[in-house]
């Protein structure tokens, strides 16, 4: 008997190339190997297939195509949003405020700021696991220069409310900016600055089934951070270092397609949610678990709270199985710890390693999805699992 | 009850006084703003009601509007909620909105407020003044406290548009591009350089509903196609501002070697331009344009003066524009940082203008002289080969 093919569900984690990204990036790993920067043929080619990627990321932001700077990923734009903003900002105030489940990319990084003399604080979180708005408007003050908040969490798919707390920002706080990790957002949720009502963006490739290493970080008209690294200039000065061409002109591509997909890609993974949480019920002793309501919540993204030994042994029981998942995020993996939402909703540490992530995208099939759920019976049985 | 529809409301400019084109107007302006939306938002319903253009955003009205504010046309814009025109939706929907906006001011101190109504339907049952108290002074409690009525110079106007079957309620507004829309007022030939004038030149083109068919002069392999680059850059950020753009890349390297074997040096400038002039014209027949367009303002540099320009504008037949010629240095600046094409233009990348350039160029040109020097050059065949030899590129914003 031959092993079943493999049940990818951690699409937060990363999404796999689409075969259109591939073969947009392709020629630029080969024949068109020039330098944007040269001014020959071969130079100027790179240049606009740059272009042309910018306009497409400009498009899926509803922005001009000079609000895009690119950089090598979702850690890179969020370091030179929250570093560059609020040193570009220190003399008009240093008080920053950050989400509270922030990625270690901003949160390290605003951490970083305390050193430089900037006064830290992190926005708290209500007993239903949402975004504690009275608390932020309470927190915001005329010297906060930045404010930085995901748009959906990465381990539960939660949607924050930013045009509501860019209006709290804009009231309270009106020399600061508001900056929004939205990594896990594309595809999941809409990323129109002017709708979320934030003046910084940052996004990233690789989860939306274009290439790792290429990112863009999206800014407001006018809207300048100190730059990180320096050399010969690109991006308007904003990321020194020749530019990554076959990445972003995946990364262009990707955004192409998943404006055009993402209607469809939401409809599909919430059929998929609403299929798993039937699953679950049948499971028995497993539920999902939605910080803040299952309102406002990116469907793709399934925090599932199980029975029994913690969230790893199902994870490695599963993958034994051929179904990957995850538990937290990638990022954190690493690193351990108890995620603040989940301390939020009251959960001891005992139950915090308890939660399974599952992440699904347009290509989860329901039958993987199905494969999975059974491979999750199965492995319950294994473990003995009762709640 | 499900939240009120978010649309975009547009309200005209100068459509207004063109009584028998205005629906001419109307729809040339619904189709840029179809165009102008394309890519953010291709499934937005663009709808023309009485006065108004109303857009119904797939994908979020507040990108649809700022991107509006780039089309000419309107006076101003605001993302408005729809809601059919009964008084109790009215004012449910502004008090859901002045909830809303009033989180956008801070609570220390009261905000100077007023509800302004305008009633385009005449048999709605109450005045205008009638549906401002009315909604005024329901205004639910924890609400109240936070305003203070201040009918004169308000920070929060709460504006309820009354008209047939729907109406619209908003707090703010956007202002328009104004101008005409493009496409109402004919076509022209921008001659664009990678300078800061001529783009500036071209928006101002068409922010008075002419078409702008772009036309730039490359001198490869004297100049490198970094050149070319720029001028696409230009173009594509010219291109936001009407629905359709076609750039022209016309070969000037032959031209100027043979104004600079065998003309005289101070006339050099000159000479290019009168030739570029006769390209453009050619361009203007082919594309039924009617007109010229430059960048070219009073005494800036040494080609501008009256009498350059009189030599260079005898080398065509049509009209020649000079949308910038009142203006300062300072003023051509500030709108081009506006529209986007300064950072672009001060990239240093040399053009054809520099190739040859004479040490001390002619500053008090005369036509007979410029005559003479070109007896010795077989004009029409540069200009036909220049004008055959264009590359067109189709512009994408």
């Amino acid at each position: 008997m031959s092993a079943p093919a493999p049940v990818y569900l951690d699409h937060a984690a990363t999404t796999p190339l689409a075969p259109e990204v591939r073969a947009a990036m392709l020629p630029f790993l080969e024949r068109e190997f020039g330098n944007p920067s040269s001014r020959h043929a071969l130079g100027v080619a790179a240049a606009r297939a740059l272009e042309a990627a910018r306009a497409e990321v400009a498009r899926l932001c509803a922005v001009r195509p000079a609000q895009v700077t690119f950089t090598s990923g979702g850690t890179e734009a969020n370091n030179l949003a929250v570093l560059g903003l609020a040193r570009a900002r220190a003399r008009l105030g240093r008080h920053v405020l950050i989400g509270p489940s922030e990625h270690p990319c901003v949160r390290d990084a605003a951490r970083a700021l305390v050193e430089e003399g900037f006064e830290l604080e992190t926005l708290r979180l209500d007993a239903a696991g949402a975004l504690d708005l009275a608390d932020a408007a309470a927190r915001l003050r005329p010297d906060t220069v930045l404010v930085a908040q995901m748009l959906v969490n990465n381990e539960f798919g939660t949607l924050y409310p930013l045009a509501r707390l860019a209006r709290l920002v804009r009231a309270n706080a009106p020399q600061a900016v508001l900056h929004t990790d939205a990594v896990q957002a594309v595809g999941k949720a809409p990323v129109a600055l002017a709708e979320l009502g934030v003046h910084s963006l940052a996004l990233s490739a690789h989860k939306f089934h274009g290439p790792k290493g290429a990112g863009a970080l999206v800014l407001a008209e006018g809207l300048r951070p100190r730059p990180l690294v320096f050399g010969g200039e690109q991006e308007q000065g904003l990321r020194s270092g020749t530019e990554n061409v076959a990445g972003l002109v995946g990364l262009g591509r990707a955004a192409e397609l998943v404006r055009a997909r993402a209607p469809a890609a939401r409809a599909h993974v919430a059929a998929l949610r609403a299929e798993l949480r039937a699953g679950l019920g049948a499971l028995g002793g497993a539920e999902l678990v939605e910080p803040g309501g299952p309102g406002g919540v990116a469907e793709a993204i399934a925090a599932v709270l199980l029975p029994g030994p913690p969230a790893e042994v199902w994870q490695h029981h599963l993958e034994a199985r051929g179904v990957f998942t995850s538990v937290g995020s990638a990022c954190q993996a690493r690193k351990g710890g108890v995620s603040p939402a989940l301390l939020a909703l009251g959960f001891d540490e005992r139950r915090a390693k308890q939660v399974l992530r599952l992440s699904f995208a347009r290509e989860t099939s329901v039958d993987e999805l199905r494969a999975g759920l059974t491979a999750l019976a199965t492995v319950a049985g294994e473990l003995g699992a009762r709640a | 009850m499900s939240p009120a529809e978010e649309v975009v409301i547009g309200r005209y400019g100068e459509l207004w006084l063109k009584g028998k084109n205005r629906g001419d107007f109307e729809r040339a302006l619904q189709r840029n703003v179809r165009a102008a939306l394309a890519g953010i938002d291709p499934e937005a319903a663009v709808e023309r009601e009485h006065g108004l253009l109303v857009v119904h955003p797939r994908a979020g009205a507040r990108s649809a509007a700022a991107r509006l504010t780039e089309v000419f046309g309107f006076a101003s814009l605001s993302v408005a909620r729809a809601v059919p025109s009964a008084l109790a939706d009215l004012t449910a929907a502004a008090h859901a909105l002045l909830a809303e906006a009033l989180e956008g001011f801070p609570r220390e101190r009261p905000v100077r407020f007023r509800v302004s109504t305008q009633r385009a339907d005449k048999r709605f049952p109450m005045t205008s003044p009638e549906i401002d108290r009315y909604v005024a002074e329901r205004i639910p409690p924890v609400l109240a406290p936070r305003l203070a009525v201040d009918l004169e110079q308000p920070e929060l106007e709460l504006c309820l548009h009354v008209r047939t079957g729907t109406s619209y309620v908003f707090a703010e507004r956007l202002p328009g591009a104004g101008g005409l829309p493009v496409g109402t007022v004919g076509r022209a030939v921008v001659l664009l350089s990678g300078g800061i004038d001529s783009p500036v030149a071209a928006w101002m083109t068409m922010k008075r509903g002419c078409e702008a068919v772009l036309l730039a002069f490359h001198s490869y392999p004297w100049v490198g196609l970094g050149f070319e680059r720029k001028v696409e850059r230009l173009a594509a950020a010219l291109a936001r501002y009407q629905p359709r753009t076609r750039l022209y890349l016309a070969p000037l390297a032959e031209i100027q070697t043979a104004v600079r074997d065998q003309a005289p040096p101070p006339y050099r400038t000159v000479l290019y331009r009168r030739m570029m002039q006769r390209i453009a014209g050619r361009l203007a027949r082919a594309e039924r344009a009617g007109a010229l367009v430059t960048g070219e303002s009073l005494g800036q540099v040494a080609s501008q003066t009256l009498e350059n320009l009189a030599c260079i504008e005898a080398a065509g037949e049509l009209p020649v524009l000079r949308p910038l010629i009142g203006f300062d240095k300072s003023e051509t600046i500030a709108l081009a940082r506006r529209i986007g094409t300064f950072s672009i233009s001060i990239e240093n990348e040399p053009d054809c203008c520099t190739v040859f350039q004479p040490e001390r160029p002619v500053i008090r040109g005369r036509l007979d002289l410029c005559e003479q020097a070109e007896a010795a050059l077989d004009v029409e065949g540069l200009v036909t080969r220049a004008f055959e030899a264009r590359r067109a590129v189709d512009v994408v914003a």
